[in-house]
C-alpha cells in the first residue's frame, strides 16, 4: 500500500510542478489532467469510491474542457504569452521564502502526532449510498446552498458573457 | 456711623471694576455719554466713600481708630494651611487712605475732564473702561495688605499704562512707546517677584503684619536685597534712574492720561511701596541710602533734561521725573511725611499743569511744540492763568503748595545729615524754576503767535471746573503743613508709629526755605532774560554749551545706550533663534512627522497598486506568519497538541 | 491491510497546497494563475479526506463534494471575467491590469 502512496505522491507533486511551470498553458492543462487523475487514485485508497469519480467526471472532465476552450480562446500562436521580465520587483524572492517557510512549518505541525493509523473505517464508507444518504439528511442545507451557489454562478457568468464591450 | 462707613470699604476698590465692567457690556448699546457718566460716576462714590471714610473715621478717638485701620478680611485666595496661606485684605490705613482719597479725587476730576477732552474720539466708551480700570488696579495696589496683591496691582496699572499710552493704536510712535512701557515695568515686575521670593523664604508670609513684624529677625543683609529689588521695581514704576526711559515716551498717550498716570497716580507707586516697607528699610541703611541717591541724582538729571524740551507734554514729564525725584529721595532718608506731602501737592498742581496743557493742545488742535505757539496769554486768559498757578506751584514760590512740601523734604535732607542730597535738591529747584517758565513764557508770551490755525476757544465746562478746582488746591494744598502747625504727620501717625525717623514737619527752616525761594526766584529771572528779553543772550549759550546742548536734547542718551545694549543684541538674538533654532531644530519634529507620515504612506502605497499578484503575495506571506506564529512560537500551546 | 497514515496525506497536501501557491504568485498568465488555484483546492480536498477517513466521519466527503462544486462554479466565473479582461488584448499578462488601484 505504500508503495502505491509514494508512486502516487511523486507523480502529483511532479505534474503539479509541471503545472506552474510549463510555458505554454496547454502543457499545464496536460499536467493538471495527471494531477487529478492521481488524486482520484489517492481517493480510492481513501476509501472515497463516490469522490474519485466525482473527481474525474467534474474536475478532469468538464473544468478542464471549460479551461482549454479558454485557453483556446485567448491564445493566438504560439508565442508563450509571458514575454519579456515581470514588472513586479520583490515578488519572486518572498514568494519562494514564504512558500518554503510555510511549509516548513506545516511538515513540522504534521508530524506531531497522529502519526497512529486509525481503526478500520465501516463497512460502505464513501460508497455512493452513504453519500447519498448523507447529503440528503444530515448535509441537505449544504446540499441546497450549493444548488443555489451554482445557479449564481450560472447567472452571473451569463450577464458578464452578455455585456457589450468593457475597456479595461 | 463707623462700622456703617467702614463696611462701605470694599465699594472703593470695586467700584471702578464695576464701572468698567458695565461699559464694556453695555456701553455699545447706549449713548456715549453713558459710558462717560458711568466711569465718572464710579471714580465719584470711591472718593465719596473715601471721604467720608476719612471725616468720620478720623474724628474717633485714637484708640477706636485701630479697630477700622486695620485690614479687612475679603476671602482666601490660597488655602493651605499651616504652611501656605494667602488672604485678600483691603487695608485702609492713613497712609493708604492719603492715596486712595488722592487717586479717587483727583481721578474724578480728570476722568470729569476727559468727557470734554476725548470727545471727538472714535474710542471714546473704551477710554472710560480703560480708566476705570487703571483706577481699580491702582486703587488695589494700595488697598492690599500683603505683598502679593500689591504685586497683582503692580502688573495691573502696568497693564493699564499699556493700554492708555497705546490708545491712540494707530500710531506708531504710540504703540512702540506703549510696548516701552510695558517691558521696562515688568523689569520692576521682576524686582518686585524676587524681594517677595526672599521675604516668603525668610518669613514664610508675604503680609504687610507679619514681615514688617519680623522684621527684626531676618538678618540685615537679607533685609538689604529686599529692600535693593523692592526698590527695583519702584525705579522701574516711578521712572528714576536707570529705567527713566519709558516716561517721556509715555506722553503719546492722551492728556489726560498724562495727567492721571504718568503725574499723578501711578508713578508715584514707587514712593508709596518705600514708604510702606519702611520698616525695613529703616533697618536696612545700605538700601535705603540708595533709594535716597537714585532720588536725588534723578531729581536733577530730569530738570537738566527738561531745560532744552520742546514739547509741552515732554517738558512736564521730565519735571515730573524730577518731582518722583524728590519724594522718593525724601523717603529714602526716612522722612516719609514729607514724601507723602509732596506726593500730595504734586498730584494737585501737576495734574493742573497737564490739564491746563491740554486746554492748550485741544484748543490748538493738537498742536503741542512750544516753537509754534506764543503770545497765547492774551487769546486763551484761563489756560494761561491756572498754568501760571500751577507753574508757580511747581517752582515752589510761596505761598503756592509746592513751595511748602518742596522745603519739606530740602529741610529733613539738612536735618538728617545729608548735605549732598540738599544741594542736588536745591539745584534742581532752581532749573525746575528755570524751565518752567521758559515753558510758560515760550507758550504764552514771547511776542506774537507763531503757530499756523487759528486757535478757537471751545472749553466746555467738563474741562474748566476741574482745572480751576486744581488751580484752587495748588495754592491752598500745602496750607495743611504751616510753620509751626502740621497736620499731616498726626494724621499720618498710625501708619509711621514704628519708623525710626521721627515725622515731624512742623519745624520750619527759614535759612532753607528763604535760600531756596531765593533760587527759584533767580531761575525765573534767568528765563526770563533769557526768552522775554529780545537779546543774542541765547543764541550766545546756545553757541557756547553746543555740546551740552545735544547731550541734554537726547536725554544724555540713554535710548541710544540701551538701543545698542540690549535691543540691538536682543534682536539679534531672536532673528537667530528665529531663522536657525526655530526653523531648523524645533521645525525639525514637524518635518521628522511629515517624513515619517509621508514614508509610511509610501509603504502602504505598495499594498494598494492594483496587481493581483501582488495582493496574492500579501496574503500568502500573511498566512506563512501566522502559521509560524501559531505553531512555532506558542509550540502549538494555543490549540492543545496532545 | 494496514492503512497509510494519516501524516502521510497531510505533508503531501501541504506539499501540493504551497506548490500551489507559489505558482500562483510567480506566474502572470491568469489561466496558469487559476490552474494553481485548482492545485490549491485539490490540496485542501486531499486533506479533507484523509481526516474524514481518519475519524470514520462522512462530513469530510461531503464536504470535498461541495468544494469540489464551488471550485468548479467559481473556475466557471473567474474564466468568464478572465475572458472579458483579456479579449481584445495582445498579450495575457496580468500585470499589465491595475484597475484596483488605489
Amino acid at each position: 500500500m505504500m508503495s502505491l502512496y509514494w508512486i502516487c505522491a511523486f507523480v502529483l507533486l511532479l505534474s503539479g510542478l509541471g503545472v506552474i511551470s510549463s510555458r505554454q498553458p496547454v502543457h499545464s492543462v496536460v499536467g493538471l489532467i495527471v494531477n487529478f487523475a492521481t488524486l482520484a487514485v489517492l481517493f480510492l485508497t481513501l476509501s472515497a469510491d463516490f469522490l474519485a469519480m466525482m473527481q474525474i467526471i467534474i474536475y478532469a472532465g468538464a473544468i478542464l474542457v471549460l479551461f482549454l476552450f479558454v485557453i483556446a480562446l485567448l491564445t493566438v500562436g504560439n508565442v508563450p504569452v509571458e514575454r519579456g521580465p515581470g514588472r513586479l520587483q520583490f515578488q519572486a524572492t518572498p514568494s519562494v521564502v514564504a512558500g518554503v517557510l510555510a511549509l516548513a512549518v506545516l511538515f513540522s505541525g504534521v508530524r506531531v502526532g497522529w502519526s497512529q493509523s486509525a481503526a478500520a473505517n465501516p463497512a460502505g464508507f464513501g460508497s455512493v449510498a452513504t453519500f447519498g444518504t448523507q447529503l440528503l439528511t444530515t448535509h441537505v442545507f449544504a446540499f441546497e446552498v450549493t444548488a443555489f451557489i451554482l445557479l449564481i454562478a450560472i447567472v452571473g457568468v451569463v450577464l458578464m458573457a452578455g455585456r457589450k464591450e468593457v475597456r479595461f | 456711623m463707623a462700622p456703617f462707613i467702614a463696611s462701605l470699604v470694599p465699594f472703593i476698590l470695586f467700584a471702578p471694576l464695576v464701572g468698567a465692567a458695565t461699559i464694556a457690556l453695555f456701553g455699545p448699546y447706549v449713548h456715549r455719554r453713558a459710558s462717560a457718566a458711568v466711569g465718572s460716576a464710579s471714580v465719584l462714590l470711591s472718593f465719596v466713600i473715601a471721604a467720608a471714610f476719612a471725616i468720620v473715621v478720623w474724628h474717633l478717638p485714637a484708640a477706636e481708630q485701630a479697630a477700622f485701620t486695620h485690614s479687612r478680611f475679603l476671602g482666601y485666595w490660597v488655602h493651605l494651611p499651616p504652611d501656605f496661606v494667602i488672604s485678600f485684605r483691603l487695608l485702609v490705613d492713613p497712609l493708604s487712605l492719603l492715596w486712595i482719597l488722592v487717586i479717587t479725587g483727583v481721578g474724578f476730576l480728570i476722568h470729569l475732564y476727559s468727557v470734554g477732552y476725548m470727545a471727538a474720539d472714535k474710542n471714546y466708551r473704551t477710554f472710560f473702561a480703560y480708566m476705570n480700570i487703571f483706577v481699580f488696579a491702582m486703587l488695589l495696589l494700595v488697598m492690599a495688605d500683603n505683598f502679593l496683591w500689591l504685586l497683582v496691582g503692580w502688573g495691573g496699572v502696568g497693564f493699564a499704562s499699556y493700554i492708555l499710552i497705546g490708545f491712540y493704536y494707530d500710531r506708531n510712535t504710540a504703540v512702540l512707546a506703549a510696548r516701552k512701557a510695558l517691558i521696562m515695568n515688568v523689569i520692576g515686575d521682576v524686582g518686585i517677584m524676587v524681594a517677595i521670593f526672599l521675604m516668603y523664604a525668610h518669613v514664610g508670609s508675604l503680609a504687610y503684619q507679619t514681615v514688617f513684624g519680623q522684621v527684626d529677625a531676618i538678618g540685615t543683609t537679607a533685609l538689604t536685597w529686599i529692600g535693593i529689588w523692592l526698590f527695583v521695581g519702584a525705579v522701574a514704576k516711578s521712572a528714576q534712574l536707570p529705567l527713566q526711559t519709558w516716561l517721556p515716551d509715555a506722553m503719546e498717550g492722551p492728556t489726560p492720561v498724562s495727567a492721571l498716570i504718568h503725574a499723578a497716580t501711578m508713578v508715584t507707586a514707587g514712593v508709596y511701596l518705600v514708604a510702606r516697607a519702611h520698616p525695613i528699610y529703616d533697618r536696612a541703611p545700605v538700601a535705603a541710602e540708595i533709594v535716597a541717591v537714585v532720588g536725588g541724582l534723578t531729581a536733577l538729571f530730569a530738570a537738566t533734561i527738561g531745560t532744552v524740551q520742546y514739547d509741552i507734554k515732554r517738558v512736564l514729564a521730565y519735571s515730573t521725573m524730577s518731582q518722583i525725584g524728590y519724594m522718593i529721595m525724601a523717603v529714602g532718608i526716612g522722612a516719609y511725611a514729607a514724601g507723602a506731602f509732596h506726593f500730595l501737592t504734586h498730584a494737585f498742581f501737576k495734574a493742573l499743569l497737564f490739564m491746563a496743557a491740554g486746554v492748550v493742545i485741544h484748543n490748538l488742535a493738537g498742536e503741542q511744540d512750544i516753537r509754534k505757539m506764543g503770545g497765547l496769554a492774551k487769546r486763551m486768559p484761563f489756560a494761561y492763568w491756572t498754568f501760571l498757578v500751577g507753574t508757580l506751584a511747581l517752582a515752589g514760590i510761596a505761598p503756592f503748595a509746592g513751595f511748602f512740601s518742596k522745603d519739606a523734604i530740602l529741610d529733613q535732607a539738612l536735618t538728617l545729615h545729608h548735605p549732598w542730597l540738599y544741594g542736588a535738591g536745591t539745584a534742581a529747584a532752581f532749573l525746575t524754576a528755570f524751565y518752567m517758565f521758559r515753558l510758560l513764557f515760550l507758550t504764552f508770551f514771547t511776542g506774537a503767535y507763531r503757530g499756523e490755525g487759528e486757535p478757537h476757544h471751545d472749553t466746555p465746562w467738563t474741562m474748566s471746573v476741574p482745572v480751576a478746582l486744581l488751580a484752587a488746591l495748588s495754592v491752598a494744598g500745602g496750607w495743611i503743613v504751616l510753620p509751626g502747625h502740621d497736620a499731616l504727620s498726626p494724621a499720618l501717625r498710625a501708619s509711621f508709629a514704628d519708623s525710626l525717623v521721627i515725622q515731624d514737619l512742623s519745624g520750619f527752616n527759614w535759612q532753607v526755605s528763604i535760600g531756596t525761594l531765593i533760587l527759584a526766584l533767580a531761575g525765573i529771572v534767568l528765563a526770563y532774560a533769557l526768552y522775554e528779553v529780545p537779546s543774542g543772550a541765547r543764541e550766545w549759550v546756545r553757541s557756547q554749551f553746543g555740546v551740552m546742548r545735544a547731550v541734554l536734547t537726547n536725554a544724555y542718551y540713554f535710548d541710544a545706550i540701551y538701543h545698542v545694549a540690549f535691543e540691538v543684541p536682543t534682536y539679534a538674538l531672536a532673528g537667530l533663534l528665529a531663522r536657525v533654532f526655530d526653523r531648523d531644530v524645533i521645525g525639525a519634529l514637524p518635518r521628522a512627522f511629515t517624513a515619517l507620515a509621508t514614508w509610511l504612506g509610501d509603504v502602504a502605497d505598495r499594498w494598494e497598486t492594483g496587481y493581483l499578484r501582488r495582493y496574492g503575495l500579501s496574503i500568502v506571506v500573511g498566512v506563512a506568519l501566522l502559521l509560524v506564529f501559531y505553531v512555532v512560537l506558542t509550540r502549538g500551546a494555543l490549540w492543545g497538541a496532545p | 491491510m494496514p492503512q497509510i497514515p494519516l501524516a502521510a496525506y497531510l505533508g503531501l497536501s501541504s506539499a501540493l497546497f504551497v506548490i500551489g501557491a507559489v505558482g500562483f504568485l510567480l506566474r502572470r498568465n491568469p489561466i496558469t494563475m487559476l490552474m494553481a488555484i485548482e492545485l490549491m483546492w485539490n490540496a485542501g480536498n486531499l486533506a479533507f479526506a484523509a481526516f474524514a477517513r481518519n475519524f470514520a466521519d462522512m462530513s469530510g466527503q461531503i464536504f470535498v463534494f461541495i468544494v469540489i462544486t464551488v471550485a468548479a462554479a467559481e473556475a466557471a466565473i473567474a474564466l468568464a471575467i478572465v475572458v472579458m479582461v483579456f479579449r481584445r488584448r495582445a498579450d495575457v499578462d496580468v500585470d499589465d491590469i491595475s484597475v484596483l488601484r488605489g
